[in-house]
C-alpha cells in the first residue's frame, strides 16, 4: 500500500479541521496530529486543579484501603488532622458531638456504674467475711509490717482457690492465641475449647442480653469458674478451682491489657498462626496462682497451735491449781472434823474464800491454826463458831484444871485496914484456895508441869504509898506462910507487892477502900522442860 | 501451628454434621446444636508441607426456627455450604445463605458441597442447577456421609484456598461479589 492513501484519509478525517496552509505545518499534523491533541489533553488535566481533584476523588478511597493495608504511616499521618478536627469541631459546635454521642453515653455510664457497684458490693462482702477471721487479722499485721497493700497480701495469702489453666482467645475469630495449664493435658482440644467458649458467650449475649458491651464474664460449675475478662481484640479465660478472690480479676485484667499493648500487631493482624502468639505464654504462666486448699489448711492448724498451745497450759495450770487447793480444803475440814471440841455443822465453797459454821467448846485447839496447818489461808474463811461444853473425855482434866485455877483466881483475901493479919472469916477462903492448889499441884505434878502461883498483895489508896508497899508485901507473905503451915507445897511462890497501884474498882473512879485491902492470886502453869 | 476458623452452612438436615462427622476429632455432643446453637469440631489438614487446624463452627442447619447468627460466622476464614441433593429447597436455601454470608464476613473463600451423592438417581437437584452455581462462579464438589466420597477433598481444597488469601485483615465488607475458588 502507498502513503498517500493513509494520508488522504487523515486528510479525509479532518476535513472539518483547519488545515494550515504551510506544507511543513501540514506534515507535522499530519504525522503528529493525534499525539498533539493528547499531549494538550494530558496538559490540560495537570494545569486545571478540579480536574485533578476529579480524578483522585475516584481512586482516593481504593488507595487509601491499599495503602492502609500495607502499614500505619496514613493513619499517623491523619491522627493530628482528625484530633484538630474534632478540637475545632467541639469548640464551635458542642452539641453536634453532644448529640452524637447521646445514643451510647447511657448505656457507657449505666455499664460503668454497675461494674463498679458489683464491685464494689463483692469487696465490701469480702470485707465482711474476712474483717472478723484470724486471717484477716494476721493479713492486716502483715500489711503493716511490710507496707503492702492488704488486697495484695489477701491474693497472696488466700489459699483456697488455684488457677488451673488460662486460655487467651481471639475475639473476633474464636481462635486459640495461647493457652497455659498447671498439668500437661491434651492440647488439641483447647483449640476447640476456645471456639466453644467464644460460641458460649455469642449464644448468651444473643438470647438474653439487648445490651451492647455486655459480656458473659463467669461461667460457675460447683467448684469450677471460668472467669472471662473481655479486651477489644482477646479474652482471658481463666479457669479456677475453688473460691477466687475479687482481686484475681483485677490480675486477669491487668495481664489482658498488657496482651493488648505488648502484642497489638499480633492481635489485629491474627490469621490463626500460633507461633505468632507464642511471646503471650509467659504472662498467662504468670496468671497462674493459687495454692492447694489443703495446704491452707494445713497452715492455718500450725497458726491455731500458737494460740491453743499456751491456752491449754493456762488451763492445765488453772486446774492443777484448784485440785491443789481443793484438797488442801478437804485436809482442813477432815482435820476439824476429827479435832475435839469442834463441831462442823456447814461448810460451803463462796467467791474467792469459804464459810464455815459450827460449834466449838473453848478448851478446844483454835480453828484458825488447823485451816493454816493443812494450808489454807485462814484469812479467806469466814467463820462463825457457837460455844458449846465438850463431853469428850479428853477435856475433863483440862477442864477441871481450868476451873480450879479460876476457883483460885477468883477467891479475894481481905484484910482490915493497917493490918496484914488473916481474920478467921477469911481462913474459910483459904480452904477453899488451899484445896484447889492441892488438886492443881497434882495434876501439875502428874503431867511434869511446874505450878506457879502468884500472890499479889495490895493496899488501899490511903497512906503513904511507901508504908502501902510494905504493908502490901506483908500481905502477901502472910498469905503464903498460912498456905505453906497448911502444908501446900507448890513449885514456886511468888510474892508481889502491888501497894495501891491496882485498887479495886466497882466502877472506874470509885474505888471500895474495904475491898481493896486485899490480896489476891494467879495461878501459871510452866511446862517444865522450858 | 495454624488455625483457622470454617463455618458449615446449609438448611437443616443436609447433613452437615454427618459430613464430617467421620472426618473430625469431636468432644462436644449433638446436644449443642440446639441449645448454643453450635457444635465446634477439629479437622487437621496437610497442605504440602504445611498443617493446618481447621476450627469448624458446625451451625444449627437453617430452617423456619433458627436463622444463622452473625456473630457465629464472625472471623472465619472460609465457609462450606452443603446442600442436600434430594431436596431443591436446600439449593434455593444455599443461594440465599450465600448471599447473606457474604454480607457479614466479606469475600472469603468457600465451597459448595452437593451432599448425598450415592443417591445421585434420585436427585431433585438437576444438572442445570449444579450448572448455574458453576457459571455463578461457586466452586462445586460431590460428596457423600455415607460412603466418605469426597469429603477429605473438600477440606483440602477449602484450605488451600484460604492460604492463597493475602495475609490481611479484611475489614471492608463492602464488596458483595463472591470469592470462589
Amino acid at each position: 500500500m502507498s502513503l498517500a492513501s493513509p494520508l488522504r484519509e487523515v486528510a479525509s478525517q479532518d476535513a472539518d479541521k483547519e488545515v494550515p496552509t504551510d506544507p511543513y505545518q501540514r506534515l507535522r499534523q499530519l504525522l503528529l496530529g493525534p499525539e498533539q491533541t493528547a499531549i494538550a489533553g494530558l496538559q490540560q488535566r495537570l494545569d486545571k486543579a478540579h480536574l485533578r481533584a476529579e480524578e483522585l476523588s475516584r481512586i482516593i478511597a481504593e488507595a487509601i484501603v491499599l495503602r492502609s493495608r500495607r502499614d500505619h504511616a496514613l493513619q499517623n499521618a491523619l491522627n493530628p488532622l482528625l484530633e484538630e478536627a474534632l478540637r475545632v469541631s467541639v469548640a464551635r459546635n458542642p452539641q453536634l458531638l453532644a448529640d452524637t454521642l447521646f445514643p451510647i453515653i447511657g448505656r457507657a455510664v449505666r455499664s460503668a456504674v454497675a461494674n463498679s457497684l458489683r464491685a464494689i458490693v463483692e469487696s465490701l462482702n469480702e470485707t465482711v467475711e474476712r474483717s472478723v477471721s484470724w486471717d484477716a487479722l494476721k493479713w492486716r499485721l502483715e500489711s503493716l509490717r511490710t507496707g503492702k497493700p492488704f488486697g495484695e497480701i489477701v491474693l497472696a495469702r488466700s489459699l483456697r482457690y488455684r488457677v488451673e489453666q488460662v486460655f487467651a482467645i481471639h475475639r473476633e475469630t474464636g481462635l486459640l492465641l495461647a493457652h497455659v495449664a498447671r498439668e500437661a493435658e491434651n492440647a488439641r482440644e483447647n483449640e476447640m475449647i476456645s471456639g466453644m467458649l467464644t460460641a458460649v458467650q455469642d449464644f448468651v449475649h444473643d438470647s438474653f442480653v439487648e445490651t451492647e458491651g455486655a459480656e458473659l464474664d463467669t461461667v460457675e460449675l460447683g467448684e469450677f469458674n471460668v472467669w472471662i475478662q473481655h479486651g477489644p481484640e482477646a479474652l482471658l479465660c481463666a479457669v479456677v478451682t475453688g473460691t477466687p478472690p475479687r482481686e484475681l480479676r483485677n490480675a486477669l485484667q491487668r495481664t489482658l491489657e498488657e496482651l493488648h499493648s505488648n502484642f497489638a500487631s499480633v492481635l489485629s493482624q491474627y490469621d490463626g498462626d500460633t507461633e505468632s502468639a507464642s511471646g503471650m505464654r509467659p504472662l498467662l504462666e504468670a496468671c497462674l496462682v493459687g495454692q492447694q486448699p489443703r495446704e491452707g489448711k494445713r497452715t492455718a492448724s500450725r497458726a491455731w497451735l500458737w494460740v491453743a498451745l499456751p491456752v491449754a497450759g493456762l488451763l492445765l495450770a488453772l486446774g492443777v491449781n484448784w485440785m491443789v487447793r481443793r484438797h488442801r480444803w478437804n485436809q482442813a475440814i477432815e482435820n476439824l472434823r476429827a479435832e475435839p471440841g469442834i463441831v462442823l455443822t456447814s461448810e460451803e465453797n463462796v467467791w474467792r474464800g469459804y464459810r464455815l459454821t459450827g460449834l466449838r467448846d473453848p478448851m478446844a485447839a483454835d480453828p484458825a491454826e488447823i485451816i493454816r496447818r493443812a494450808g489454807v489461808d485462814p484469812a479467806k474463811v469466814n467463820a462463825r463458831w457457837e460455844q458449846y461444853v465438850s463431853l469428850d473425855p479428853r477435856f475433863q482434866l483440862p477442864r477441871h484444871v481450868a476451873e480450879e485455877k479460876a476457883r483460885i483466881e477468883r477467891q479475894v483475901i481481905l484484910f482490915r485496914v493497917n493490918s496484914s493479919q488473916l481474920d478467921p472469916e477469911q481462913l474459910l477462903r483459904l480452904d477453899d484456895v488451899e484445896n484447889s492448889l492441892r488438886s492443881l499441884q497434882g495434876y501439875a505434878s502428874a503431867s511434869g508441869r511446874k505450878l506457879e502461883v502468884e500472890i499479889a498483895g495490895h493496899t488501899d489508896p490511903s497512906g503513904q504509898e511507901v508504908k502501902n508497899a510494905t504493908l502490901s508485901q506483908k500481905r502477901a507473905d502472910e498469905v503464903i506462910r498460912a498456905l505453906t503451915d497448911r502444908g501446900i507445897t507448890v513449885d514456886t511462890f511468888s510474892p508481889v507487892a502491888k501497894a495501891s497501884q491496882a485498887p479495886f474498882e466497882w466502877k472506874p473512879g470509885s474505888y471500895v477502900p474495904e475491898l481493896s485491902r486485899r490480896v489476891t492470886f494467879r495461878v501459871l502453869m510452866h511446862n517444865e522442860r522450858k | 501451628m495454624i488455625q483457622k476458623k470454617v463455618c458449615m452452612i446449609g438448611s437443616f438436615g443436609v447433613g452437615k454434621t454427618s459430613l464430617v462427622a467421620r472426618f473430625v476429632r469431636s468432644i462436644f455432643s449433638e446436644k449443642y446444636h440446639t441449645t448454643v446453637g453450635v457444635k465446634i469440631d477439629r479437622k487437621v489438614v496437610e497442605i504440602g508441607d504445611k498443617q493446618v487446624t481447621l476450627v469448624l463452627w458446625d451451625l444449627a442447619g437453617e430452617d423456619a426456627l433458627t436463622t444463622v447468627r452473625p456473630s457465629q460466622l464472625r472471623g472465619a476464614s472460609g465457609y462450606i455450604l452443603v446442600v442436600d441433593g434430594l431436596r431443591r429447597a436446600t439449593y434455593e436455601t444455599a443461594l440465599d445463605l450465600q448471599g447473606r454470608v457474604g454480607k457479614a464476613i466479606g469475600p472469603v473463600p468457600f465451597l459448595c458441597v452437593l451432599n448425598k451423592s450415592d443417591l445421585r438417581e434420585r436427585w431433585e437437584v438437576t444438572e442445570a442447577d449444579v450448572e448455574a452455581l458453576q457459571q455463578r462462579g461457586w466452586p462445586v464438589l460431590y460428596g457423600s456421609a455415607k460412603s466418605g466420597e469426597g469429603v477429605e477433598d473438600v477440606f483440602q481444597e477449602l484450605t488451600t484456598a484460604i492460604l492463597k488469601v493475602p495475609n490481611v485483615r479484611d475489614d471492608t465488607a463492602s464488596e458483595a461479589t463472591p470469592r470462589g475458588i
